[in-house]
């Protein structure tokens, strides 16, 4: 994780884009008095006649042991790439070991019967290849690719892995390292925290409420365990094998048979879940991270699974709510009211249930608004029909991509694996942009009544508790609030703080304590030291404050006490133009420590020290 | 260019698939027999890369264009490239290029604010733009009857863009909060643009594309507006279409929108010549993000397209590319010593230069790891690559190259920049042969002479935290105590997202089953998605 980020932050500092500055847009229209145009530029130009997309029609056959084998000769390239597939996912965890499928495949290349874990990653060097596996919550595959003059080999490979992993010791034991480093880690990151409440909230006992492992299930996957696993769960009748690419049917069956074949058959029982709930108001549900500068948003209602009927009206209207950046969510939000970089709506729809959900990252002080906005569009997306202009544009959004998805090998065996894995119809790719274009804005407007269920949504923030609960309180009938821990707390409003307009009444001796002036040293960006005084008072039972320097004085508002903790909002007059930050800190033995955060690009946060004034 | 992807893409992969310490003792694993290797060097030595059609031609403008025919799908790729880059600009008038990216996005004169992307992402496209030392790029994927609607957009800003004021000033700051959130914020990038610092004398190649944002800010609308005259001109860019189009048809689209557009006086040539030596050897750099000590190593190398780079690009794959390379094996399995170690090449027309960036482990020493580093630089240097090495490099170079044929947008890319660079597109289709050329031998000696020497920068990034002293890149003027930056940002609109700029890669199979719905992600690639 920390290598493929810093990969990626590294390159990225070579190769700068610009694509993504969208800052602008609702604000003034291009320059005028150009010299007299052409009218043919005057207006965007219709699209040429539609151009055939022949999507191949798959060979398939099932072997004597149940395997699937679908194979497409794609000449174009001498490449070939195949796909292991196999029902079984996350949802096939042992109720008391979540994350077993994903160690599982993780392990997979790690050593075989016949292969080190090392003789494997250089065999699939030196042959130019790749070799990887995983699981999502419905399904598991692996995949490999080549050259097609290596193709045999590559296949032999991927055979070995799929049918032989022996799960050494040690390469477990590293592994389970690894993997507890992960937990962590992920515990930083929001947007794990939303999907991880969120998905607990919708799901229920239902095991797509899990999304992670844990450390105890971590410690619990020893070898013998990964292995009676792996034999329980790799049966040849639960199991696709897709080939794409630049080979003759009949050898690369032959092939298929010689690897294949003697693979045993197995038990496939389809195992019984307990429902999701059913939803009944609309609840909040606060993950506090204090001190974020942004709140996750998700909202979610339960919606449809793949093979729903309504699969298509649904993904229709995706697009005109927020699947792209011209949906109303982010024009929205994001181009009207500024509030994020971008917000979207999603449907997941997996094999066994599913939900609709809408997200965005917000700055704090606009919290509540986006949730006013967020409500705002999906009960327009009930009461009102999707004008006939969006209607083409989603359709045309949907049935445009769609060739492009398919360009590539791993592209069309992506949406070949989707077609096995939930049994959809044999000529789902043949047909599916007529699905598409054969939606209507009542249609839309049908599911949206159906699905979208504002009054019984779930919202899950992630963000600074204290900081939002006063702007969110009015939206939802219920809260509750986690720490990143996703232990449940008390509501901030139990503490010692009640907040009235502008300030807030501290009460008991800590807020005493604070008020007062502080003598305090700001460590500058270059490590030079800026003396400062810090003030705090109280009127009337309501705290303010200000920080004055030579940089001039700026003035606290918001003023929390939590404990020996404080926490203000900081804006500062420069030239005219008012600039925001935050001040927070603590007290101990009379000293006080803390940072500030001024939001002006190129400051970091600032750290503080200091004593009471003499 | 063509390197940097598949090593970036290469490694991503690599380094995403959990695997770690060996299994088994015992040199190189072989299953297979040696007269099995023999028969597979032979297979990959009749290898002959399928041509793909190429078709340039000249407007009168002096606009270059390029067509590359694939009709087994019906999407077609559009990429202008301008040359422009970071080396074109003067001292005083640093991050242009890249400023003017952002403004190519401002709207044009039939074109409104946020209308380019809208139009494609409505028409089901994707499209994107960046920056490097070398050149300008803009492009984007279509459904193949939507080529009108690309060529439109990329002419009307070719020809009117809107250059105001207000676009100006709200580019400015969105540079800055690019800034802020990409280098700023983040652990070791500043680092990165002070090694080129290091590396390189001229100014033209030392300073970062990002820029200076005092330069910026001393910009006027009309030094911006004379800059889009010359370097926005269509004697000065290439543009290619790759993908399902009728030949006749998009040549008679490509006169409509492009032919009208006047030719401008050529751009000045810059002057990028460097001596042997790099700048600086030794520096520190007081990261306030980084948690852990690391450090980045730079040399300075020869051009792209001669044979030394040719060599020393097969060397550097060797050393640091993927799971089998020389540097992971030794030092993130071998004696578990870096938390990560990665490599990877500037490649310019002009002096270039190649980096090692190593993440000690907690505790490990960043000298000692260092030194690791020098050692399996000098035996690559004295010992060579083996024959199994060179045959894993003929495989991964025929291999990626094939693979990335898959994609219109690859190909147009590619083209793109042989076409501007070279004058000659077709290299697309033949430059692999020089790749597949390079000898052990040759790898050998540049590595002793480019790599093995004295003559290279190192800088260790400290972490501030620790009671260390922050230091900006020193290019960057950083704010001063007391004194507020002179720029303030626009508080209603938010910052820009953290998401790397990530150009195009060729298509990569994976093992992570994707998404259980086929809802298209969300095309505009400046978003994030929670």
């Amino acid at each position: 994780m920390l290598q493929t980020t810093t990969k990626l932050i590294l390159c990225a500092a070579f190769i700068l884009s610009g694509a993504l500055s969208l800052e602008t847009f609702a604000q003034t229209n291009a320059q005028q008095g150009m010299k007299q145009t052409e009218d043919f530029r005057k207006q965007a130009p219709p699209p040429l006649a539609a151009r055939p997309l022949n999507i191949p029609k798959p060979y398939e056959t099932t072997l004597p042991n149940g395997l699937q084998v679908v194979i497409v000769e794609d000449l174009r390239l001498p490449l070939v790439s195949y796909r292991l597939a196999l029902r079984a996912g996350d949802v096939n965890d042992p109720a008391d070991t979540p994350g077993l499928m994903d160690m599982v495949t993780s392990l997979l290349n790690e050593g075989t019967a016949r292969r080190s874990s090392k003789q494997i990653a250089d065999e699939v060097a030196r042959l130019g290849a790749t070799l990887t596996a995983g699981a999502n919550a419905d399904y598991s595959t692996v995949a490999a690719s080549a050259l097609s003059m290596y193709g045999n080999e590559v296949l032999d490979l991927l055979a070995d892995v799929v049918l032989n992993p022996t799960f050494p010791e040690d390469e477990v034991k590293l592994a389970q390292q690894n993997a507890l480093q992960g937990l962590k880690q992920q515990r930083s990151q929001p947007a794990f925290l939303a999907s991880e409440r969120m998905a607990q909230v919708l799901f229920g006992q239902h095991p797509y409420s899990v999304v992670s492992a844990t450390p105890e299930s971590i410690g619990a996957m020893s070898h013998e365990r990964l292995l009676a696993f792996h034999r329980s769960m790799f049966v040849p009748n639960n199991a696709v094998l897709i080939v794409v690419g630049d080979v003759r049917r009949d050898e690369v069956l032959r092939r298929v048979n010689d690897l294949f074949g003697k693979w045993q058959k197995g038990q496939t029982n389809a195992r019984q879940f307990p429902a999701p709930p059913a939803r009944t108001e609309r609840a909040l549900y606060i993950v506090d991270r204090p001190g974020s500068a942004q709140s996750n948003i998700v909202i979610a209602n339960p919606a449809i699974n793949r093979t729903s009927s309504d699969y298509f009206p649904m993904l229709v209207m995706n697009v005109v709510l927020g699947a792209n950046a011209s949906s109303r969510l982010f024009m929205n939000l994001r181009e009207q009211k500024g509030y994020t970089y971008g917000a979207y709506s999603e449907l997941d729809a997996r094999g066994l249930a599913g939900s609709f959900r809408e997200t965005a990252e917000v700055r704090t002080p606009v919290t509540g608004p986006s949730l006013k906005e967020f409500f705002y569009e999906l009960g327009r997306l009930r009461d009102e029909v999707v004008s006939d202009k969006e209607m083409r544009d989603a359709k045309s959004f949907l049935t445009g991509v769609f060739p492009l998805q398919i360009e590539t090998q791993e592209g069309l065996i992506n949406r070949l694996v989707q077609i096995k894995m939930y049994n959809l119809p044999a000529d789902y790719l043949q047909t599916y942009r007529d699905r598409i274009n054969a939606i209507t804005a009542a249609d839309v407007q049908r599911v949206a009544r159906q699905y979208v269920q504002p009054d019984k949504a779930a919202i899950v923030i992630v963000g600074d508790a204290a900081a939002i609960m006063e702007q969110v309180k009015p939206y939802a009938q219920t809260i509750e609030v986690y720490d990143i821990s996703g232990k449940r707390k008390e509501t901030p409003t139990a503490t010692a703080m009640v907040t009235t307009g502008t300030a807030t009444t501290a009460t008991g001796a800590a807020a005493t304590n604070l008020v007062g002036t502080w003598a305090i040293e700001i460590s500058g960006p270059g490590g030079q030291s800026m003396p400062a005084t810090l003030t705090i008072n109280q009127e009337n039972g309501k705290l303010t404050g200000k920080v004055s320097g030579q940089f001039g004085e700026a003035n606290l508002s918001n003023v929390n006490v939590n404990g020996n903790s404080f926490d203000s909002v900081l804006t500062l007059n420069i030239s005219g133009q008012t600039v925001n930050g935050r001040v927070a800190g603590s007290l101990a033995s009379d000293k006080l420590e803390g940072t500030i955060n001024i939001d002006i690009p190129n400051v970091a946060p600032l750290p503080f020290k200091g004593s009471r004034s003499k | 260019m063509k390197r940097l992807l598949h090593q970036a893409t290469a490694a991503l992969l690599a380094l995403s698939s959990a695997s770690f310490a060996l299994a088994q003792t015992g040199g190189v694993g072989r299953t297979s027999t040696g007269n099995n290797n023999q028969s597979r060097s032979n297979v990959s030595n009749q290898f002959r890369l399928p041509p793909t059609a190429i078709e340039q031609f000249t407007l009168k403008n002096g606009l270059r264009v390029v067509f590359n025919r694939d009709n087994s799908i019906p999407v077609v790729s559009v990429a202008v490239y301008y040359n422009t880059g970071s080396r074109n600009e003067k001292q005083g008038r640093t991050g242009f290029a890249h400023l003017f990216e952002h403004m190519m996005f401002q709207g044009s004169e039939n074109v409104p604010k946020a209308g380019h992307f809208q139009y494609i992402s409505n028409a089901g496209g994707d499209m994107n733009g960046n920056t490097t030392t070398e050149r300008t790029a803009y492009f984007e994927t279509m459904p193949a009857n939507q080529l009108p609607l690309a060529l439109w957009l990329e002419s009307d800003r070719m020809r009117s863009l809107a250059v105001t004021k207000d676009n100006l000033d709200n580019q400015r700051k969105a540079v800055q909060e690019e800034k802020r959130m990409r280098y700023d914020n983040q652990p070791y990038i500043n680092g990165l643009l002070r090694i080129n610092e290091m590396i390189f004398k001229n100014f033209a190649n030392a300073h970062s594309t990002i820029g200076s944002m005092e330069d910026l800010d001393a910009a006027s609308v009309q030094d911006v507006q004379e800059f889009f005259r010359i370097y926005y001109a269509p004697n000065n860019a290439v543009l290619v279409l790759s993908g399902d189009f009728e030949p006749k048809e998009a040549r008679a689209l490509v006169s409509k929108y492009f032919e009208t557009i006047p030719r401008q006086p050529d751009p000045p040539a810059p002057d990028v010549a460097e001596p042997a030596d790099v700048a600086t050897k030794q520096d520190t750099y007081n990261d306030r993000f980084a948690q852990l000590p690391a450090f980045i190593l730079g040399w300075k190398i020869p051009p792209r397209r001669t044979p030394d780079f040719y060599a020393l690009s097969l060397a550097g794959d060797l050393l640091f590319e993927g799971e089998s390379s020389r540097l992971y094996q030794k030092m993130v399995k071998g004696d578990e010593s870096v938390v990560a170690i990665q490599g990877f090449f500037g490649e310019r027309r002009g002096p270039s230069s190649m980096y090692i960036f190593a993440l000690p482990k907690p505790g490990k020493d960043p000298a000692q790891v260092r030194q690791t580093v020098l050692n399996e630089i000098k035996r690559l240097a004295t010992e060579g690559p083996t024959v199994e090495e060179m045959e894993k490099l003929r495989n991964n170079l025929i291999n990626d190259a094939v693979r990335g044929r898959q994609s219109s947008l690859f190909r147009a890319q590619q083209i793109a920049e042989f076409a501007l660079y070279d004058g000659d597109p077709n290299l697309f289709n033949t430059e692999l042969d020089r790749y597949l050329a390079v000898t052990a031998e040759q790898i050998k000696q540049a590595a002793k002479r480019f790599l093995d020497t004295d003559n290279y920068a190192t800088l260790n990034i400290v972490p501030a935290g620790a009671g260390g002293r922050a230091s900006g890149p020193q290019s960057t003027q950083q704010p001063q105590p007391g004194a507020p930056p002179p720029t303030v940002p626009d508080k209603t609109k938010p910052a820009e997202p953290t998401k790397p700029a990530t150009p195009v890669q060729p298509a990569q199979p994976t093992g992570q089953p994707q998404q259980p719905t086929d809802t298209p992600k969300p095309q505009q690639s400046g978003t994030s998605r929670p």
